[in-house]
């Protein structure tokens, strides 16, 4: 099964183990074997945690995480929880790929702009984009921006550098053809080269979006005082371990979903550049 | 508009369709440049069919890049297309490029393909009209909603040639169009181009490794040769019209042409590894 757009790297956090592919009805794609699996090991995580073979005084068993979850449910903590992190990450995303975009497309076409940037872009790219969350709680303070900051930091680099890629790889050939048809320099942008480079930019965008996710937790956790990852360590201090691991469970729930949307709005919004992906995948 | 489809056989007073004198060029190198083209001279009338041969290197579609704008000369160089000096690719002068597939948009359907030219000048129902006269010309109007990629190597092709065509070109380059081609597919292309050349009254330049196709397609042959490259001859090619692929291929004059041909590209090929090794330049 070829995904779409797919890297190697995007493939490891491909958690979803169906996609429901357009007509097909969705029974048929459900993975039930995978399903069933998962839910033994939910089974025996219950009965290892009860029986008492796991001695960690604070390892919930799954029913406790319900317990955890319904009791966040029913006080409205988690909804607004999962409501800041998903704005501030998508949000934030939006923000960053369309910076991402703009520059990667200047620098792929531009070689002279490239040769100026490249060492310092290579050079901030290299750092770790969560070394620069405590850089950025002593600068913006605990706050709100703080962490818009450091998610379209992070996130704008994979599409930077993909868009870049994928302007650049345009095949001369093609770039031939713009030229000889006539065709203006904006217009063979628009409707040549950023075609041919999209699914090189896909792959950016989604990318992106899981690291705009993670950022945006880890700032939770380490500055602005909201969100899903303020809220997991808050339990852990707290010794909730029920509630925290509900937090931990929505936080990966929420990737997927993420994910999921994506995928939805790539194959609803392009089918044309699905078509010519897959026909090479 | 159909002013296209006249312009067979020269009258005087219209311009050659192109028209070089001393021309070369030249390519930036590590430290000078190097020349991939050393004065030529020549000239192509319109509706006239030139094909262009020669070694490896020796320069052809370096001289259809020119011809086609998208190549710089040396200042002293003369080029004219259509009596105007060639800067940038000049009015209804058409490319067409041996690497089919990757001249085509793979996510844009063959219609739409063929309307890359034309769609910020035409609209509505005159863009499809002319999308329509164009695919029936390679005859591939029924494809029109089909993807490229789904099409036979020979097809796509036929859809880059529509491409061109439906611009209504005064000239077609073309670089080794059929090189990538089966021989079935070739030949059947080889006549099809000819029909439409008739049809359309288009000067063509077509480069070839294929010597028989050079001579079977062409008035007249222009033989490249050594690196950098350099005309070795030009080539009258007296053989009937229409041509065809058995009668014209067993004609006493085509196996003559033949033989000049041959021997003009070996001689040239045996001149340029000498001039080559003594002059020490790089062989790519």
């Amino acid at each position: 099964m070829t995904t779409t757009a797919a890297s190697p790297e995007a493939g490891a956090q491909e958690a979803l183990p169906s996609r429901p592919r357009r007509g097909a009805g969705l029974l048929r794609h459900v993975n039930l074997p995978g399903i069933a699996f998962l839910a033994v090991l939910v089974v025996l995580w219950e009965l290892v945690v009860r029986g008492g073979l796991l001695d960690f005084q604070f390892l919930p068993a799954p029913t406790e995480v319900l317990d955890g979850a319904q009791s966040l449910i029913e006080g409205g903590e988690l909804w607004s929880a999962v409501l800041h992190t998903a704005l501030v990450a998508v949000g934030g995303w939006i923000l960053a790929s369309t910076l991402g975009a703009v520059v990667g497309i200047a620098l792929g076409l531009s070689p002279a702009l490239w040769r100026w940037t490249a060492s310092s872009i290579e050079l901030l790219r290299s750092f770790p984009s969560i070394t620069f969350v405590p850089l950025a709680v002593l600068l913006l303070g605990f706050s709100y921006k703080m962490e818009l900051v450091v998610v379209i930091y992070a996130s704008q680099w994979p599409v930077l550098v993909n868009t870049m890629d994928g302007v650049r790889g345009v095949s001369p050939g093609l770039r031939d053809v713009t030229r000889t048809l006539g065709m203006s320099r904006l217009r063979s942008l628009r409707t040549v080269i950023l075609p041919a480079a999209a699914s090189k930019m896909l792959v950016g965008l989604r990318l992106g979006l899981n690291l705009s996710l993670i950022l945006a937790v880890a700032a939770e956790i380490v500055g602005n005082p909201q969100g899903l990852g303020y809220e997991l360590v808050f339990e852990q201090q707290a010794l909730q371990p029920g509630r925290m691991f509900a937090y931990f469970i929505a936080i990966g729930l929420l990737g997927m979903l993420l994910n999921a949307l994506f995928q939805l709005a790539v194959r609803w919004l392009m089918p044309g550049v699905i078509a010519a992906t897959d026909r090479k995948g | 508009m159909t002013s296209s489809t006249v312009s067979h056989g020269s009258t005087e007073a219209e311009p050659l369709a192109f028209e070089c004198a001393n021309l070369s060029v030249d390519v930036p190198a590590d430290k000078q440049s190097r020349r991939l083209l050393d004065d030529l001279t020549f000239s192509i009338r319109q509706g006239e069919i030139i094909s262009v041969i020669g070694t490896s290197g020796a320069g052809k579609t370096t001289l259809m890049r020119v011809l086609g704008g998208l190549m710089p000369v040396t200042p002293d160089s003369t080029a004219l297309a259509a009596g105007e000096p060639i800067k940038g690719p000049p009015p209804r002068v058409l490319m067409v490029f041996q690497d089919y597939a990757n001249s085509l948009l793979p996510w844009r359907t063959v219609k739409k393909n063929v309307a890359l030219g034309l769609e910020t000048t035409l609209r509505g129902r005159e863009l499809d009209e002319r999308i329509d006269e164009a695919l029936s010309l390679v005859g591939l109007q029924h494809r029109a909603g089909e993807y490229p990629w789904k099409l036979s190597g020979g097809m796509q092709q036929r859809v880059q040639i529509a491409r061109a065509l439906a611009l209504r070109p005064a000239c077609l380059l073309m670089d080794e169009p059929f090189g990538a081609l089966d021989a079935m597919t070739k030949s059947g292309l080889q006549d099809e181009l000819l029909r439409l050349q008739e049809q359309t009254g288009a000067t063509i330049v077509f480069i070839t490794h294929d010597v028989e196709e050079a001579i079977y397609l062409g008035d007249r042959v222009i033989v490249l040769g050594g690196i950098p490259g350099r005309i070795e001859h030009i080539l009258d090619v007296d053989l009937p019209r229409p041509r065809d692929q058995i009668t014209t291929r067993e004609n006493p004059e085509f196996l003559r042409l033949r033989h000049a041909a041959y021997e003009s590209v070996l001689s040239s090929e045996q001149g340029s590894a000498a001039g080559g090794a003594g002059a020490g330049t790089g062989d790519r």
